[in-house]
């Protein structure tokens, strides 16, 4: 049995609630329990407005939920004040977005060093490590471009060298194919693969690919709020371990073989 | 951040240059106009040297300047009758026509042997010789007044339909008072001016330390004079200072204000614009401090380079403004001036960056990210 806490992400019964003071006229997260292995790759999905954007806004640190508890990395995140969080999403977590989200005045080198000019490095420091990024990501001939002179592809690239600027644990991808052809999204499908299989980074995204799902270790289907099930499209140790109700549907496995 | 901070305001070039002339332009007035307050002051300090160690004497109720030749001779003897006074000046002044930077000439009339009170003492002449006694029709003259009029020795020179000779032009002293007058004996003005009063008269005291005392049993002694030592005079032209001082600056800051609230309306429009952006920068972990500090530190940054422009255009102009008081006055841009330039602009920022810096640090980062 793995201690509590342990995973590098968890919730506990997280409820996210919109409304007047007090009341729940929308309920965008009802009761999430779930977690996340270090090192993992995870995919979640689900229709519109099944709660999939809010909950990955909760795990990132960006929304406080209404009740439950968030771990992360065993550290219970719930009544930490605006610059804890701040620091937990500054050191622990990197953020991918649909649009890319990069300054369009700066060029792709100082997209990326940001984060760490942010964290009170240097100009010299900063810059030093974001070539490095930059070169990791295939992008060291283009350093001194600006965003409207990249394609959506080179542009997320940029974006995903920013998100590990800090050296996160936990790279967050919101839709981070969304707004890319087939061809350049598995292109950056193959790269959030490598860096979670050869560097090690826990990869957690919102997608709506369904190749992007395939490739994940645990797919977390929601619907209107609350965990349906959590799928393993290649088979996981995890799923031998134990059983665990989630939600009120209940828990399903799925034992397809693995597509590798 | 300061490199961050000047690529953001540079972002949108028109817009910050606006925004910097703004500034620049309100600063530039208080500075220029600033620096007339300070030309004034300057003025003044130089004429009060003239009054060290001597107690001048006024009719009473007026302060530096009088209205007219109105001390009587009975005022003259009780003067005379007071001790420990080693001499006694009296001195009657005829004002030429006024123009804009002050009066064409300044007549002043005075005994012969005791021009030394007046001038200063080891004050030579540049040319000829000062007024002696049994002078008659003669006048002696400061260098600007000299210079001004293309006067030499020997020239004449009227007043009142009445000639005077030019016997004597006093070396220059850097006291406008001493340089822009004309002296010529007391007799010689009351008869030209058809007046047995004075403008004023010097008291001069044996012992220094003697001064408020003598001063104080003038005023006891009659009611119609008023005694002032040096000290006095330097507090009552200290006030007048101030006040043109405040006036001057109070100007200038209602433009320097507007200038403000340029600033201000760039940087709410620039934290709208960059509504996303900040949601990002929160999202990857910029704490509120650190978005509060930036913007503020666009604005200060804006608003600090008016400053200083507008400091220079202050400095420009008042070079320009001195022509026009034609050497009476020379506005001058001390830098006490130029600092509380600099230090308004900044403050105008801050205070104005304010406002639009704390609605940027207050941004639900969840909220401006999607933000379209």
């Amino acid at each position: 049995m793995k201690q509590k806490h342990e995973h590098v992400i968890e919730t506990m019964d997280v409820t996210k609630c919109y409304g007047e003071e007090g009341t729940c006229e929308v309920t965008a997260l009802n009761n999430i329990n779930m977690h996340v292995e270090k090192g993992s790759f995870v995919s979640i999905m689900g229709p519109s407005g099944s709660g999939k954007t809010t909950l990955l806004d909760v795990i990132g640190c960006l929304l406080k939920p209404t009740s439950g508890n968030v771990y992360i990395d065993g550290k219970n995140v719930i009544g930490l004040d605006d610059d804890e969080l701040a620091l937990i999403r500054r050191e622990k977590i990197g953020f991918v977005f649909q649009q890319y989200n990069l300054i369009p005045s700066s060029t792709a080198l100082e997209n990326v060093e940001i984060p760490l000019r942010i964290a009170g490095r240097s100009k010299w420091e900063a810059e030093d490590k974001a070539k490095r990024l930059l070169k990791l990501v295939g992008l060291e001939d283009r350093m001194v471009h600006k965003p409207s002179q990249l394609s959506g592809g080179q542009q997320q690239r940029v974006a995903i060298a920013r998100s590990l600027a800090n050296d996160p644990k936990i790279i967050l991808g919101d839709e981070p194919t969304g707004n890319l052809d087939t061809k350049t999204g598995e292109m950056i499908l193959n790269l959030l693969r490598k860096l979670n299989k050869e560097e090690g980074y826990t990869i957690i995204v919102v997608t709506h690919d369904s190749r992007v799902a395939q490739h994940s270790d645990k797919i977390i289907n929601l619907l209107d709020g609350e965990v349906l099930n959590e799928t393993y499209p290649n088979g996981s140790r995890e799923h031998e371990a134990r059983r665990r109700k989630t939600g009120r549907l209940g828990y399903i496995e799925s034992s397809r073989q693995s597509r590798g | 951040m300061l490199d961050l901070a000047l690529k953001n305001i540079f972002r949108n070039r028109t817009r910050t240059i606006l925004t910097v002339l703004g500034i620049l332009i309100g600063i530039g007035a208080i500075v220029a106009l600033g620096s007339i307050a300070e030309g004034i002051d300057a003025s003044v300090q130089s004429s009060l040297q003239l009054t060290a160690s001597k107690i001048t004497i006024m009719p009473a109720g007026s302060g530096l300047f009088s209205a007219g030749n109105d001390i009587t001779p009975e005022d003259l003897e009780l003067l005379q009758g007071i001790g420990g006074v080693a001499d006694i000046v009296p001195v009657v002044v005829a004002i030429g026509p006024i123009q804009f930077s002050g009066p064409e000439y300044i007549v002043i009339g005075i005994e012969p042997g005791k021009t030394e009170y007046f001038v200063g003492e080891n004050i030579g002449m540049y040319q000829g010789r000062p007024l002696e006694e049994g002078d008659s029709g003669a006048a002696m003259v400061g260098r600007t007044t000299a210079e001004r009029y293309s006067l030499q020795v020997g020239d004449s020179w009227t007043v009142d339909e009445e000639d005077f000779e030019i016997v004597g032009i006093i070396e220059e002293t850097g006291i406008s008072d001493i340089d822009a007058s004309i002296l010529v004996t007391l007799e010689d003005l009351k008869n030209v001016l058809e007046t047995e009063n004075y403008y004023s008269v010097y008291v001069i005291p044996d012992d220094i330390k003697d001064t408020e005392k003598i001063a104080a049993e003038v005023e006891d002694a009659s009611e119609d004079l008023t005694a002032l030592t040096s000290e006095e005079l330097a507090r009552q032209a200290s006030q007048i200072v101030d006040q043109i001082r405040f006036f001057t600056f109070g100007i200038g800051a209602i433009a320097a204000f507007v200038g403000g609230l340029g600033v201000m309306n760039t940087m709410i429009m620039a934290v709208m614009e960059r509504r996303k952006e900040i949601g990002v920068m929160k999202a990857i972990g910029a704490t509120n401090r650190m978005v509060l500090t930036q913007i503020l530190t666009e604005s200060a940054l804006m608003s600090l380079i008016g400053g200083v422009g507008g400091v220079l255009l202050g400095m420009g102009a008042s070079f320009l403004l001195s022509a026009g008081f034609g050497g009476q006055i020379s506005p001058v841009v001390t830098p006490m001036l130029a600092l509380e330039g600099v230090s308004f602009a900044l403050l105008l920022g801050v205070v104005g960056g304010l406002y639009p810096a704390r609605n940027a640090s207050r941004l639900d980062p969840v909220e401006a990210l999607r933000y379209e």
